[in-house]
């Protein structure tokens, strides 16, 4: 295939399709866009959220800190619920950070260019929130001094970890996970680093970018590698995305207890981590737009794309709940009926069950008119109630399971302490912290990659200083 | 190539700044069939067709990615066996030492953690990519929203070459070295 059809084949492709970005949209002006937070002085707000989720963090490890000298007993965990919050918070966070690798891998896959404006972001989103999610499993297990025990390590008793628990697949898959997505924002990130290395007038943080950026140029063959990388890293973290929710959910499906022990949870995992990731998604991207003004770059186009993904990931997870009451039905095994239909529905958890059913698929419907997944105060609420529908249907699973298992005399109920949910609200304000700093520090749009699919791909001629003056 | 990274001290070559990418890579095709050769470009965002019109052949990144993951994914396999099924026995409920389902996750793991770091320094390698505190680009402006054409004019008439680069499009041409 020659050049010229290439070319003009993708001219075509692009006229054919709406503009995802105003017409009349310059690579100067992306640029200046996209680098205003960084160049510029953040305003009030990023102040405000800042020093709001310093302080959460700081209540938070105050609480871990604490934790660690008194005992796991400062949190809820009690016989027969030795699965509390932390493992809650723990499958909350992985599943938060799905959606980022979704929206920067497969979205790429799938060639759905819409992804461009999001998936920066969202990818430093997934990152955070495996931040978090490490956190926990480390805290649950007690004695954190001693958590590199999980990892094979050649000591002198020869001792080596069980491969065939699904707790040691979780360590891999968690930090396989962690190190591909931290390689694949960073490599993303190297072109848009030096972009703003160029434009930075400070001399120290041109120095701190210029280190970042690591001499990139932007030459054809850096580019030729690159792209070839991009897809190359798009392809290996697909299959890593899909297996990492499968793992965690494993950890539940390989024991033997009624509510756990259920073929479907790698799939209903996956879709439930992807529906509460998109919702996250949209809760921190509806208020970037409006603090950073980049309503040019994530248009409403864009949000209600991602409407559609919740929309549509909440009938999977729908479907799941109900399977999961039908199996426990037909299968007739009085223990499944009893967690499935009688603590979860009509029983100790009902509230729960039920506050789970309104969260993640009746509230979500209303994505079905067109009006709401373009009202940005429509999805903000419903965003919201998703994740916090995600995090009790984790909370459900967890605790109806271990509260009421075969033997009545073990029977219990779990009450969190006020130390459960403190640490809760610290991982969020961990989470916020860091995205603060990224949308401070970073270029929070793939300039790069909203370059290559503008209408008119060109650049500003006045304006711009000449070759001789911007010559160093 | 590094013969975009200031202050120039290669051998006497012309800097080319257009605005428009498609201009460029049919700069390149004229350039060539005039004779040219040794040209380079740099552009803010990856440009179809550059690669082919600069003729460059595939990248060898897929066998970097390919091979890292089976090494991975063999070593990641080799090690669960010796570990579980050799030096280290333990009796779980009777299940078998080792077993090839259950060792799956990681082996799978191990092989994606190996093609992910391993395609990470291959972009590093091939682009030379080090960390330093004071790049200079010939022009800032590569980065951000101009595509720069770099020609080498050993041999050749430095006023037509010019005046060529002009006719296709250039904004701005300036002489280096």
């Amino acid at each position: 295939m020659s050049r010229d059809n290439t070319l003009q084949q993708q001219a075509d492709a692009a006229r054919r399709e709406p503009p995802m970005y105003r017409a009349d949209l310059t690579l100067t002006q992306v640029t200046r866009d996209i680098s205003a937070p960084i160049t510029g002085e953040p305003n009030g707000w990023w102040w405000a959220g800042f020093l709001i989720s310093v302080a959460l963090l700081g209540m938070g490890s105050a609480i871990v800190t604490y934790q660690l000298n008194y005992g796991l007993g400062l949190i809820g965990l009690m016989h027969p619920i030795m699965w509390g919050t932390y493992i809650t918070n723990f499958v909350f966070w992985v599943g938060i950070g799905h959606a980022g690798t979704l929206i920067s891998a497969i979205l790429f896959l799938l060639r759905q260019r819409w992804r461009t404006a999001i998936n920066r972001s969202a990818e430093a989103m997934t990152i955070f929130a495996v931040c978090c999610a490490g956190l926990f499993p480390l805290l649950h297990v007690g004695r954190t001094l001693l958590a590199f025990w999980l990892i094979p390590y050649p000591n002198f008793r020869y001792l080596w970890v069980n491969f065939r628990s699904p707790l040691i697949w979780d360590v891999f898959a968690v930090s396989t996970y962690a190190t591909t997505s931290l390689l694949f924002w960073y490599q993303g990130m190297i072109p848009d680093l030096a972009t703003i290395r160029d434009q930075e007038k400070r001399p120290l943080a041109r120095k701190i970018y210029s280190i970042f950026a690591q001499r990139w140029k932007g030459t054809a063959a850096d580019w030729h590698h690159y792209e070839s990388a991009y897809g190359l890293f798009a392809a290996i973290a697909t299959p890593l995305v899909l297996s990492v929710h499968s793992v965690v959910s494993t950890d539940f499906a390989v024991s033997t207890l009624p509510g756990w022990h259920d073929t479907i949870f790698p799939p209903y995992f996956v879709a439930g981590a992807i529906f509460s990731g998109f919702a996250m998604v949209v809760t921190i991207l509806s208020i970037l737009r409006k603090a950073f003004h980049l309503e040019d770059y994530i248009t409403l186009d864009h949000m209600e794309l991602m409407n559609k993904v919740i929309l549509g990931t909440s009938m999977i997870v729908g479907y799941a709940y109900i399977l999961e009451v039908y199996m426990a039905w037909y299968g007739e095994n009085r223990y499944d009926w009893h967690i499935y239909v009688w603590i979860r529905f009509l029983g100790t958890y009902a509230w729960a069950g039920w506050l789970t059913i309104f969260c993640n698929v009746l509230t979500p419907l209303i994505f079905w008119f067109r009006k709401a997944r373009r009202s940005l105060v429509v999805m903000f609420i419903v965003s919201i109630i998703a994740n916090i529908g995600m995090w009790f249907e984790r909370y459900v699973i967890i605790c109806t399971s271990l509260a009421q298992d075969f033997l009545p005399s073990n029977w219990g109920y779990f009450r969190p302490t006020i130390f459960d949910i403190g640490v809760l609200v610290g991982s969020f304000g961990l989470f916020f912290t860091l995205f603060l700093l990224f949308a401070r520090f970073v270029p929070t749009i793939a300039m790069s990659e909203i370059k290559a699919v503008l209408h008119h791909p060109v650049g500003e001629i006045s304006g711009s200083p000449t070759l001789e003056e911007s010559h160093v | 190539m590094s013969s975009f990274v200031a202050p120039y001290k290669g051998k006497p070559a012309m800097l080319a700044l257009f605005i428009d990418p498609h201009q460029l890579v049919d700069a390149i095709v004229a350039l060539r069939e005039q004779g040219y050769r040794g040209l380079d470009a740099a552009t803010p965002f990856p440009v179809h067709g550059l690669s082919e019109a600069l003729g460059m052949g595939p990248s060898w990144m897929p066998r970097v990615t390919k091979t890292a993951f089976f090494t991975g994914a063999t070593l990641g396999l080799a090690f669960q066996l010796w570990a579980n099924g050799w030096t280290w026995p333990i009796n779980v409920a009777g299940k078998p030492f080792f077993s090839v389902p259950a060792s799956m996750p990681i082996t799978f793991e191990c092989g994606i953690l190996c093609a992910a770091i391993c395609t990470f320094y291959a972009v590093f390698i091939a682009g030379r990519l080090y960390p330093v505190t004071n790049f200079e680009l010939l022009d800032s402006r590569i980065t951000n929203d101009r595509f720069a054409l770099f020609v080498p004019t050993g041999g050749q008439n430095v006023e037509a070459t010019e005046r060529l680069l002009q006719k296709l499009g250039a904004q701005e041409v300036q002489q280096l070295g």
